[in-house]
Parts: C-alpha cells; structure tokens; sequence
C-alpha cells in the first residue's frame, strides 16, 4: 500500500498542486506583514487567469499572456486599495466583492469578449487553447537523470520553480531591504513608521500590488498550465486556503511555504488513496481537515509560548 | 372564433390532465393521457415559437433542438418563430418579458424552451397562463407542479450503456495507440448523486455485458469547476490503474480528465451531453473519441409525433431514453476512426435490445437498494 502511494508521480503532484497556493500564500504573507489582508486573492487569481488564457490565444505567445496575467492581478489588486485605503471601505468587504467579481465578473466578460459560452451551465475558453498556448515545462539538465530525485524534480511548469525561487526572494524582500523594514514596521505600527516619514499609505499599496502580482502567477498558472484555458470558477478555492497557510506559516515566507506544502501533500494524498479504492466522499475533505488541524496545532503552540512568557514575564517582576 | 375553440380544447385537456400523476415514463402513460385536443386532426400545423435562452451556434443544446425543430418545419408539420434572447446576465430580465409577451400574444400553440436557467422564469409565466402550453428541456426543477408545462429528461443510464460497451470493447484493443492490455476504464463523475450516478450504472453495466472482468475506475471530483482537481484524478487513474479510456461526466471539471489523458498521451477521452469533439480544443478534440448525446431535436421530434398521435404529456415530466431517440453516442468522426466492426455491431446490437425493451438497463434515480456501491465494487481495479 505504502509502496504504492509513495511513488516519484506522488511527489511530483505534491509541487505540482502546491505551487498556485504558494503563489497566493506569499501574496497573503506580505499583505499581511503590511497590515493588509487581502481576502480578494481568490478573485484576483480568476481575473488574472481569464485574461493571461485569453492574451496567450490572441497574441499566440505565453510570455505575453503571462505578462497581462500579472499586469491584471496587480490593477485588480491595486483598484482594491484605491477603495480600501483612499475611499475607506472595509478591507474585508471589498476583497469578498473582488472575489465576487472573479466569479460573476469573469463569466460576464468572456460572455462579452468571445461570446462563446451561450447557453452553457458552465463557462470556459477550453475550446480556444491549445497545447501550444501554454506555459512549457522545464526539463532540467543534469537533475532530471538522478534517480528517483530527478523524476521528482525535473519536468515542472517554469512558474512551479518561479514559486519556490520567490519564496526565497520575498523572505529577501521582508528582512534584507530597507522596504521590506518599511512594510514590516508599517504592518506593526503605522503611527510609529509614519512618525519617522514614512509614507504608510504608499507601503500599503506596494504590498497590496505585490499580493496582486503573485495572484496573477497564481492564476496564469491555473489556466496556462494546470488547466488548458480559463473555466468559470477554476481557482475553487486555493486562494482561501492560501490564507490559512499564510496564517498556519506564521505569517513568515518559509514556514508558509511549509503549510502549503502539507495542504499539497494532504490533496495528493487523498488523491492516491482514492486510486486504491477508498470512497471519495472520504478523501476528498483530507486536505481541509489537514488544514483546520494545522490551524488547532498552530494557535495551541502560540498559546503556549504566549502563556510561556506571560509566566515568565511575571517570574521577573516576582523576582524584583 | 378558431382561437376560441383552440382556448376551449386547451382548457378541457388541463382539466384533464391535472389529474394526472407526476412521473410518467412514456410507455406508461400513453393510456393515462390519451385525451389530447389535436388528435382528431392530424393534418394540424402547430404554430411554435422556440425562444433560446442564449444564443444560436452552440453546437449543444440550443442548436440540437433549432435542428429538431427546423426538420419539423421543412417536414410542414409546425410553423416555427426562433427568438434568440442571449445569454448574458443583462439579458435575463429580458427572458421573462419575452416569455410573458408569446404568452400573452396567445398566437402560439406551444412554447418550447430549455436548460437549467429556464425554469423559475417559466414556472411564473407558465401558472399565469393556464390555457398557453410549454415545453421544457432539460430541466425537471418544477416536474409536474404546472398543469401545463411538460418537462422533457433524458435517460444517462441508456446513453451510459453504450458508453461503456465502447470503452470496454476498445480497452482492449492494443492495435490502437496509446491503449494498454488491461481492461481498465474510467470513470470521473461530479458528485456522488443519483444523476450521476444514472450515467454511472448505464456505462458499468454496458462494459461488464462486453467483458465480465472489466474493472472500472471510479472517481468523484466533488465539484463540477475545479478542472485542475480533475486533471489530479485521471493522471492518477492513468498512471496508477492503468485506464485508457476515461469518461467525464463533471461539467467543466471533467475536461480535466481530457488535459490528463492528452499530457501523459496514454489515455483517451469520451465526452457527454453534446459532441464535445465540437466543442474542445483541436488538441482534446483529437483524443476524444466519442460522446454521449443529449438528443433535443430528436426528442422534440418525438414530442409532435405524440401529439399528432393524440399523446400529450402537460404536467409531467417524461424521461426519453434510446427508444425514443431522446439519448445516444456520437458515431461520426472519431468514433468512425477507432472503432472496430465487433464495437459498432455490439453497440447496435444493444440499441436494438434496449429500443426493443428486451434489454433494461437499471437505473439509479430512485434507487434504494444501493445497487451502484455493489456494482462498483465489483468492478473495482
């Protein structure tokens, strides 16, 4: 049974899976280090999807489809702090109408702009894109003849390594630029950063547009590799569990990334389970059950350590 | 003074009918309704106005039934208006004002549309006026709450059977490329529902009438939007259980199912509810071997025939299956290519059996035996 579950496709599907909640999670990590929660990830990641998927058709070239996909995630992200932060709306309210708009809003403009999809319970652009409009995968010389390694690593959509490699780059953004200081202390105490000059308002938008850059990797990969064109609704979801990885992760990049991977690992799991013949009905919620024991786990160890100090705090004053 | 008598003959036969039961398959309750008003004439043209709730050129439904409905008219046999409303959410209003105005006109002796969308819509104008008739396709949300509606089903589990007779027969065939020697198929349903399942019953048992050691790969998605989920599922059915020909029935999940078999080139595809070899991509197209159909033309074809007969079905829901032509597979383009003599006689052979009523394929919708957890596991890789 083991044998037969873990096996170099598992691992393979677990980075594969993972890496559009990766882009989401580390979008969601620096929103949130700069006070900003962006709920709206999940819509921001259809918008990008449709118009990367469509771009790539009528341009015919996935650079530019992927290009249009982050200059859309960034616009929808942006337009979300213009009304969050210049117009004063709730934070919150406007990332759930974003997250409408990713829904109703998509089908209503590939209604529109293909007039395709008449009639259909369903919409999609499956019928426009092809194998050849989408993002290609990277076998990597060398790696890709080690055993069992190189099955496992090799072979990936070039964005599958983009999202590891920015979780790097992001943690080098948060703690080794004076910007990253800026949305840290921004995030922390916004009286005090823009006591020392520090334009609060213009750090928020950054981070929101980054947050809006990595949802538009997010969704071209959903459309431009994972799937064969946009489909009304196709991010189901991974934008919400991003935030719970972003909050399993503590909020910090790597360990983020870690809790993507354990919801990627639970979706690949519950997978090869059911090839073994277990009822669907029974695996298919594994991998939000692995989150909501994530989130338990979490919030206990920070109550401890919490507790930790308090006890320790008042050992001091005891001791004075 | 036509129009009156027209009104009168309508008003006694929903008299009539409302004492009907709900549910009502066809050969049943030819006796129950035979109290049509049209039946004495039979030279009678109906006047028909077909409105669609989105636009013409879908090569699915909305095209099917403007088929159905345009070989009615060059036969002479009705005077067809086609009223194209759109599809747009800003075009919905529109529907029911549409709908209230061909009712209200009282020119029309039926009203026929379709899907999903339509019901709500219809259910108001349809209760508003008793005297008008109307046809629904594709859609049982309000089967037989209206005295006047009739709502027109399809059995999946006759369009399974061939399905599965198909894929049974081809899994096998390893002169074809891209299919191994195990005999195993796929299956990626949306939910674990009885509707679903109805497809699911039709195509396992089809494939075990071919091969008694079939083994079937069930997967649920649990949603009918997430392709990328579907795309998890048949990679792993491909590549774990060694299916070759996998069939998707999960709205735009189960294209999923198609990307996995197209990237890992090891497996094929089948479609359902229109030719889906129409509707994908050229790269999907060309691994897609078949579909199972959805036939709204032929079973608004049928729909007259009844009448013409004196059989009207107002107020119930009617289930057409393969007798009736209601239900079928794509056997032009692929289908022609890949499979053999011993397939299309097995499947004709089965038409036969099933138009004949010889052959009954069960059914899941209003099971409680638990029939389809025995079968799949029984067929279980």
């Amino acid at each position: 049974m083991l044998q037969l579950i873990f096996t170099t496709d598992f691992f393979f599907s677990i980075l594969r899976i993972t890496a559009p909640i990766l882009f989401a999670t580390l979008g969601a990590v620096v929103g949130e280090k700069a006070g900003v929660s962006n709920i709206g990830l999940e819509g921001t990641m259809m918008v990008a999807a449709l118009f990367g998927s469509l771009t790539t058709y009528w341009s015919g070239s996935w650079a530019v489809g992927l290009i249009v996909a982050l200059f859309c995630g960034v616009l929808v992200s942006l337009l979300m702090g213009f009304f969050a932060f210049n117009l004063k709306t709730d934070i919150i309210l406007t990332g759930i109408a974003v997250n409408m708009i990713g829904s109703g809003g998509t089908l209503f403009l590939v209604k529109v702009i293909t007039q395709q999809t008449e009639g259909k319970a369903l919409a999609s652009t499956t019928s426009l894109i092809t194998a050849a409009h989408q993002i290609p995968s990277w076998n990597i010389p060398l790696i890709k003849d080690i055993p069992v390694l190189g099955p496992i690593l090799s072979g990936h959509c070039i964005l599958t390594y983009v999202a590891f490699l920015l979780v790097f780059l992001t943690w080098v953004l948060l703690y080794r630029t004076p910007l990253g200081l800026n949305i840290r202390s921004v995030g922390e105490n916004p009286n005090a950063a823009s006591s020392v000059g520090v334009s609060v308002l213009k750090i928020k938008y950054i981070a929101i547009g980054f947050s809006g850059l990595m949802a538009g990797f997010g969704g071209a990969f959903m459309s431009m590799y994972y799937s064969m064109g946009w489909s009304l609704d196709m991010v189901a979801g991974r934008g919400f569990i991003a935030l719970a990885a972003q909050a399993m992760g503590a909020g910090e990049p790597v360990g983020s990334m870690l809790s993507a991977l354990v919801f990627g690992f639970a979706q690949a799991f519950s997978i090869k389970v059911s090839s073994r013949g277990i009822d669907s009905n029974l695996v298919t919620p594994i991998p939000y059950l692995v989150t909501i024991l994530g989130l338990v786990v979490f919030a206990l160890v920070i109550r401890h350590r919490v507790k930790k100090q308090h006890s320790a705090s008042a050992l001091e004053k005891a001791a004075k | 003074m036509k129009k009156f008598a027209a009104l009168l003959l309508a008003l006694v036969m929903a008299l009539s009918l409302a004492a009907c039961g709900n549910q009502n398959t066809p050969a049943a309750s030819g006796s129950a309704s035979g109290s049509g008003s049209a039946g004495g004439e039979d030279t009678k043209v109906y006047n028909v106005v077909y409105l669609v709730n989105g636009n013409l050129g879908d090569k699915s439904f909305f095209d099917s039934a403007k088929a159905g409905l345009d070989q009615l008219e060059a036969d002479g046999r009705i005077t067809l208006r086609t009223i194209e409303m759109g599809g747009l959410d800003e075009d919905k209003p529109g529907w029911l004002s549409t709908l209230y105005e061909v009712s209200d006109s009282q020119e029309y002796d039926i009203i026929i549309c379709g899907t999903y969308q339509m019901p709500d819509f219809l259910k108001e104008v349809a209760d508003k006026h008793p005297d008008q008739k109307y046809v629904i396709f594709d859609d049982n949300s309000y089967a037989g709450e209206s005295a006047n509606v009739m709502n027109i089903t399809y059995k999946q589990n006759d369009m399974g059977y061939l399905m599965g007779i198909f894929a049974a027969t081809l899994t096998t065939d390893t002169s074809i490329e891209r299919i191994n020697e195990d005999a195993v198929i796929g299956f990626v349903g949306g939910i674990d529902s009885p509707v679903i399942n109805d497809f699911l019953i039709g195509y396992i048992e089809g494939a075990l009438s071919v091969n008694p050691d079939i083994k079937v790969d069930v997967r649920y998605t649990n949603t009918y939007v997430d392709t990328a989920i579907a795309k998890e599922y048949g990679l792993s059915m491909i590549n774990d259980n060694h299916c070759d020909l996998i069939w998707g029935v999960a709205g735009n999940s189960g294209n999923g199912a198609a990307e996995a078999a197209f990237e890992t080139g090891k497996a094929y595809f089948l479609g359902v509810d229109s030719d889906q070899e129409l509707t994908l991509s050229s790269d999907l197209a060309a691994i897609t071997l078949t579909s199972g159909l959805k036939n709204i033309g032929n079973s608004l074809i049928w729909f007259f025939d009844e009448m013409d007969a004196g059989r009207t079905y107002f107020g119930q829901e009617v289930s057409l299956g393969l007798a009736e032509g209601g239900v079928g597979i794509v056997t032009d383009k692929n289908f022609a290519t890949y499979a053999s003599d011993d397939c299309k006689a097995a499947i004709t052979a089965a038409e036969d059996a099933i138009k004949a009523g010889t052959l009954i394929v069960d059914t899941a919708i209003d099971d409680n035996t638990n029939k389809v957890v025995e079968l799949c596991d029984a067929v279980r890789p």
